[in-house]
C-alpha cells in the first residue's frame, strides 16, 4: 500500500480526502496521463514540497499531464475526488505559491513546453506553459526579437509560473511585467471546461479577464496556452557600473536619475553585503569596499543611448561616484551582467540559508526606506544583503540565516515583517513581482480593506465557488477574531520549514 | 421610480442636482451613437463621492436601474437608459484632487475633462497620454468606462495602461479600492476589470493616473498617396521594419476633401489618403527615423511627402484629423462612425472590403482612423429623412465589424460595445465566455441593477428608439 506510506512524510497535517478517494483518484489518473506521469511514492513526490521559498508541504499525489485534454480530465477527476489541486511551473516561486498546503493533486505543467505559433510580423507566439522563459527569447533572437519579462530565474522558470506570478525582471523599468506582455490565455476551469480569455487583438470588448487571470497565482484555474506579446531587439544597448562609497549616495542618484526623466532600460542596486558574496562566488571585479554598485543600461536609437548615458555618467558624478565604468563591448556589458545575475547564487557563499524579501516603494522614498532596512538588520540582527530593481522601487532584501541556529528563522520572518511594514508605511506594496503565496497571506490587510479582500473573494468564487484551485493561497485566512488579523504571519498549520 | 425615492436623492444631493420633468431630462436620452435613445426617469448630479455612494445606496435598496453618465460623447449607446431607471450625471465631480510631478501621477474625480489633466501638468513638463478625439470634452470617468484610445495609442497604449488607482462604489454602495500606485500590486487585476467595463459593475468616484514626460522633440510628416492600398501598405512596412511612430493616422479623400472645406488644413482634396505620422525621439535621432520612414514610403508612389516646418504647421495638420469627424457635418446631415480593429497586416484587404460594402450598399464611407494600430474608423454618411437609408447604414456597417472579425480583428478598438455591438458580443466570445464574464458582473452587481442591457447580450430586446431624425454633432 504505498499510500499509506505518504502519510509519514513531514507535514502532510490534516488531511480531508480519504484513502479510498485517493486511490480511486490515482487509478483514474494513471488511467489519463498514464502510469509514468502519476508520481505518489514519499521519494518522487518530495520534489514537489518546496519551491523558492522556505515553505514546504508534502503533495499526496503529483500528475504530469502532457496535453491540454489531459489537464481538463486531471482537473474534473480530482475535483469529483474533493481533492485540492495545485498548479506548479518549474518551482522557482518565491513566496510558497506552489507548496501544497493542504495536501492535494500538484499537476506540474513542465511537460506542456511547446512553442506553438510564432508571428514575427504580428509579433505574437503561443505558448505552453512550461516553456522555459529564456526560451521564448532563444527561439526569435536570431530575428531580431525578444520576449521582455526577464526574471532573474529566467533560465529556470515557466512562462506559466511567471503568468501566475505577473513576473517582473530587471528590465520591468522599461518594458512592464508579465501582464503587459500577454494578450491571451487559455484557462482550465473548475468544471474542466477550457476558457480563452482575451486574444490576439489587445484591449478587446468585454471585461478584461486575461488580466485578472495573470497575477492570480493558480487560484483561478490553470493557464494551459499563452498568446505573448513579442519585442524588436533595441538598435542600441549601453551598460554602466557607477560604484558608490556610500549607499545613500547611490539611492539618491537612483531617484535623480528617474527625475530627470530618463528611463533607463535596468536601473539595479546590489549593496556591499552582495558585492562580497558575488566576488567569492562568481567575481565580476566589483570593489568590496564600496557600499553600493549601481547598474545601468539604457537602450534604444543610439543617438539616444549614447546621450542617455553621458546624462547618467553625469548624475552619477555630482552625486559623490567613486567611479563609473562605461562597458565598449558586447563582452564588457556581459561582464558587468554577470555579477547582477550571480548575485543570488553567491549568497550561499555568506550564509547556510537567505530569505529574499520582496517589497515596492515610491522611488523617491528609496533613500529613506534603505536606512530603514539597515536598521531593522541591526535591531534584530540579521545580515541582509540587498540586490534588486532600484528603478522600479522594487527592493529585495536577502535575509541571511542558518536553518540550524536555534530561533533564527523566527527573528528572520520577524525582521521580514518588519521590512514589508516599511514598505508599506512609505507608500508602497507587498510585493514587487513574487506574489503572496503562503508567505504574506496575513499581510494583505495591511494594504487592502475588508470591502477590497470581499470584491476579490467573489471574483474568486465567480471562477471556482469551491475554492478547489490552489486553496490557502493568497487571501488571509479567516479571521477567528480581530486580534488574528493583525498578529504577524505565522507558518500555516501543517507546514514545517 | 417612487416619489419617496426622489425625495430621498432631493435630500441627499440637494434639489438643485435632481431633474425629473422631461423638458430637464431629455437632454439626458442620447448620447454621440446618434441613431438611438430612451429617457431616464430621473437625472442625479452629484456634487462629491460621498453623495456618489449615498445615492447609490438609496437607488440599491428601491432596485432601480443605475446609469452612469460623463460628458455624454460615447459613440455606442453605452449611457442611454434602455430599461429606464436612475442616471447619475458625474459631471459636477470636476476636481482635480493632487498632482504629483515627482511620482509622475495626477488623482482626479471622474468628471475631469480629459484635456484638462493635460494643460494642469504641461507646466510640470508632463502629460496624460489618452488622447481620444473629444478630449476636450469627454470625461477621465468616460473614458475609464470605455478604456478609450486616441492617434497616440499607437505608443503610449490605451486608458487602461495609464490608471493606477481607483476608488469603485459597487452597486451595494460599498466602496473598493482597486489597484495601486505603486507596481504590480497583489491580489487579482481588478482595476484592469473595471476600466473598460462600461458602468456595469461599478461606479468610479476617484482616480489615480499616470503621467508621462513630454518629449524631447516631435515630428509631423504628412504623406499623400494617389490610392488607399499604397496608404495602408505604407502603415503595414512601417511597422514591420520595427519603427512604432507616436500616431500613424490615415484621413481618406472623402474626409480630406470634408475637412479641407472646414478648416484649410493643407491636405490635397484630390489625392486617395494621407498618412499623419508622428514621431517622438531624442531630437538627433528624429531625423534619421523621418528619412527610413520616408524611405518606406517612396516604395509606395507618394504624391508628397513633407514635414511640418513649424509648430503651427504641425497644429493645423492636427486639427484637420481631429476635426475631420466634426467637418463630415458638411458632406451630410448625419453619420454612423463605427470603430473596428484588424491586425495590421491585414489593414490593406479590409480597407478594401470597406470600399466593396460601401459599393454594395450604395453608400458613401469616409475613413479618418488609427492606421498603425489597425484600428478602423468607418464613417457612414447618410440622410435619416430618405426611406429606408438607416436600415442600409446598419447593414453596412455590420457586414464592416463582420469583415474585421473574419480578418482576425475585434469589434471595437476604443469606442466601447454599450448598446450598439453588444449581440456582436456573440461573434468574437462563445457562451462560455460570455458566461464567465456574466459570472464576474454578478460578483459585482448581483441584481444586474447597473447600466442594464449594455456589453453583454442578454437575450432581452434592445428597448431603445431609433432616432431617425438625428443630426451630426459637428
Amino acid at each position: 500500500m504505498e499510500l499509506m506510506d505518504r502519510d509519514r512524510g513531514p507535514g502532510t497535517g490534516e488531511r480531508k480526502a480519504a484513502w479510498p478517494v485517493l486511490t480511486s483518484l490515482v487509478i483514474e489518473l494513471r488511467r489519463i496521463a498514464g502510469g509514468a506521469h502519476v508520481l505518489v511514492a514519499p521519494e518522487d513526490v518530495i520534489v514537489y514540497e518546496q519551491d523558492g521559498s522556505i515553505l514546504q508541504a508534502m503533495p499526496e499525489i503529483v500528475v504530469l499531464p502532457g496535453s491540454i485534454d489531459e489537464v481538463r480530465a486531471i482537473v474534473r477527476a480530482a475535483r469529483a475526488a474533493g481533492v485540492p489541486i495545485v498548479p506548479r511551473g518549474s518551482g522557482t516561486g518565491l513566496a510558497g505559491g506552489a507548496v501544497p498546503a493542504g495536501g492535494g493533486v500538484v499537476i506540474s505543467l513542465a511537460r506542456l513546453n511547446r512553442v506553438g505559433e510564432v508571428d514575427l510580423r504580428g509579433r505574437t507566439a503561443i505558448v505552453e506553459p512550461g516553456v522555459i522563459n529564456l526560451d521564448v527569447t532563444k527561439g526569435i533572437a536570431p530575428q531580431g526579437y525578444f520576449y521582455a519579462p526577464d526574471p532573474s530565474s529566467q533560465a529556470a522558470c515557466s512562462v506559466g509560473g511567471n503568468l501566475a506570478n505577473n513576473s517582473g525582471g530587471p528590465h520591468t523599468l522599461a518594458y512592464g511585467v508579465t501582464t503587459n506582455h500577454t494578450l491571451g490565455v487559455e484557462v482550465v476551469l473548475h468544471d474542466g471546461n477550457p476558457l480563452w480569455l482575451g486574444g490576439h487583438v489587445p484591449d478587446g470588448p468585454g471585461y478584461d479577464l486575461c488580466g485578472v487571470f495573470v497575477g492570480s497565482e493558480g487560484t483561478l484555474g490553470i493557464v494551459v496556452q499563452g498568446i505573448v506579446r513579442l519585442m524588436r531587439a533595441r538598435e542600441s544597448v549601453r551598460t554602466l557600473l557607477a560604484v558608490f562609497d556610500r549607499m545613500d549616495d547611490a539611492t539618491r542618484v537612483v531617484v535623480d536619475i528617474t527625475g530627470a526623466g530618463i528611463v533607463p532600460a535596468a536601473l539595479e542596486m546590489m549593496d556591499q553585503t552582495t558585492i562580497e558574496a558575488v566576488e567569492r562566488g562568481a567575481p565580476a571585479g566589483f570593489p568590496r569596499d564600496a557600499e553600493a554598485v549601481l547598474l545601468v543600461e539604457v537602450e534604444g536609437v543610439r543617438e539616444y543611448t549614447e546621450r542617455a548615458l553621458r546624462e547618467i555618467d553625469a548624475i552619477c558624478r555630482r552625486g559623490a561616484v567613486r567611479d563609473v565604468r562605461i562597458a565598449q563591448t558586447e563582452a564588457e556589458r556581459q561582464a558587468l551582467w554577470k555579477g547582477r545575475k550571480g548575485a543570488f547564487g553567491s549568497l550561499g557563499t555568506l550564509a547556510p540559508n537567505y530569505y529574499v524579501m520582496d517589497g515596492v516603494v515610491p522611488r523617491s522614498r528609496l533613500p529613506e526606506t534603505m536606512r530603514r532596512v539597515a536598521e531593522i538588520g541591526r535591531a534584530f540582527g540579521v545580515r541582509i544583503a540587498n540586490v534588486f530593481h532600484a528603478g522600479d522601487g522594487n527592493l529585495h532584501p536577502n535575509i541571511l540565516f542558518d536553518m540550524r541556529v536555534p530561533g533564527a528563522l523566527d527573528r528572520v520572518i520577524e525582521a521580514g515583517a518588519a521590512i514589508l511594514r516599511a514598505c508599506v508605511d512609505a507608500g508602497g506594496s507587498l510585493t514587487g513581482e513574487h506574489g503572496i503565496g503562503l508567505e504574506k497571506r496575513e499581510y494583505m490587510s495591511w494594504v487592502f480593506t475588508e470591502a477590497d479582500l470581499g470584491a476579490m473573494a467573489r471574483i474568486r468564487r465567480a471562477f471556482d465557488p469551491t475554492a478547489g484551485f490552489n486553496p490557502g493561497k493568497v487571501f488571509p485566512s479567516p479571521p477567528a477574531c480581530g486580534e488574528a488579523r493583525r498578529a504577524p504571519a505565522k507558518i500555516p498549520a501543517g507546514l514545517w520549514v | 421610480m417612487t416619489p419617496s425615492l426622489i425625495e430621498r436623492l432631493r435630500e441627499i444631493v440637494g434639489s438643485d442636482f435632481v431633474l425629473t420633468v422631461p423638458e430637464d431630462t431629455v437632454v439626458y436620452e442620447q448620447d454621440a451613437f446618434l441613431v438611438a435613445r430612451a429617457h431616464p426617469d430621473a437625472v442625479v448630479l452629484p456634487g462629491s463621492a460621498g453623495e456618489v455612494t449615498a445615492a447609490v445606496r438609496a437607488t440599491h435598496e428601491v432596485g432601480v436601474p443605475l446609469i452612469v453618465r460623463g460628458a455624454g460623447t460615447g459613440l455606442n449607446g453605452g449611457s442611454i437608459p434602455v430599461r429606464g431607471g436612475v442616471m447619475l450625471v458625474l459631471t459636477r465631480l470636476d476636481r482635480i484632487l493632487e498632482i504629483d510631478p515627482r511620482g509622475r501621477t495626477a488623482t482626479v474625480e471622474p468628471g475631469v475633462i480629459n484635456a484638462d489633466v493635460t494643460v494642469r501638468t504641461l507646466g510640470d513638463g508632463l502629460f496624460y497620454a489618452p488622447d481620444p478625439g473629444s478630449q476636450g470634452v469627454s470625461t477621465i470617468g468616460g473614458n475609464i468606462g470605455n478604456n478609450a484610445g486616441g492617434p497616440h495609442c499607437l505608443a503610449y497604449g490605451v486608458t487602461g495602461n495609464h490608471v493606477l488607482e481607483m476608488d469603485v462604489v459597487t452597486s451595494s454602495g460599498e466602496i473598493v479600492t482597486v489597484g495601486s500606485r505603486s507596481l504590480d500590486p497583489p491580489g487579482y487585476d481588478l482595476a484592469g476589470l473595471i476600466v473598460g467595463s462600461e458602468g456595469t459593475l461599478g461606479i468610479v468616484t476617484r482616480i489615480t493616473v499616470r503621467l508621462l514626460r513630454r518629449p524631447e522633440a516631435v515630428q509631423t510628416l504628412l504623406a499623400v498617396f494617389e490610392t488607399i492600398d499604397d496608404a495602408s501598405q505604407t502603415v503595414s512596412e512601417i511597422i514591420a521594419a520595427g519603427i512604432i511612430p507616436t500616431a500613424m493616422e490615415m484621413i481618406d479623400g472623402v474626409v480630406m476633401r470634408a475637412v479641407e472645406a472646414a478648416i484649410h488644413a493643407g491636405y490635397p482634396a484630390d489625392a486617395g489618403a494621407v498618412l499623419l505620422i508622428e514621431v517622438e525621439a531624442h531630437a538627433d535621432a528624429l531625423t534619421r527615423i523621418g528619412a527610413r520612414i520616408e524611405e518606406i514610403a517612396r516604395r509606395h508612389h507618394p504624391r508628397q511627402l513633407r514635414a511640418a516646418a513649424s509648430a503651427r504647421e504641425r497644429e493645423l495638420l492636427w486639427k484637420g484629423r481631429k476635426e475631420g469627424a466634426g467637418a463630415l457635418g458638411r458632406l451630410a446631415p448625419s453619420y454612423y462612425l463605427h470603430d473596428g480593429v484588424v491586425p495590421r497586416t491585414k489593414l490593406p484587404g479590409v480597407m478594401r472590403r470597406v470600399a466593396e460594402i460601401a459599393r454594395a450598399h450604395d453608400l458613401v464611407i469616409g475613413n479618418l482612423f488609427h492606421a498603425g494600430d489597425g484600428n478602423l474608423h468607418p464613417t457612414i454618411l447618410f440622410d435619416p429623412r430618405v426611406p429606408g437609408m438607416l436600415d442600409r447604414v446598419v447593414a453596412a456597417g455590420e457586414e464592416i465589424l463582420k469583415a474585421c472579425v473574419d480578418a482576425g480583428g475585434s469589434i471595437t478598438g476604443e469606442h466601447g460595445v454599450g448598446i450598439e455591438k453588444r449581440d456582436y458580443m456573440k461573434w468574437l466570445f462563445t457562451e462560455a465566455d460570455l458566461e464567465a464574464m456574466r459570472r464576474v458582473k454578478r460578483a459585482f452587481d448581483p441584481d444586474g441593477r447597473l447600466n442594464p442591457g449594455k456589453l453583454l447580450p442578454d437575450g432581452q430586446p434592445p428597448a431603445y428608439a431609433l432616432q431617425t431624425g438625428a443630426r451630426a454633432w459637428s
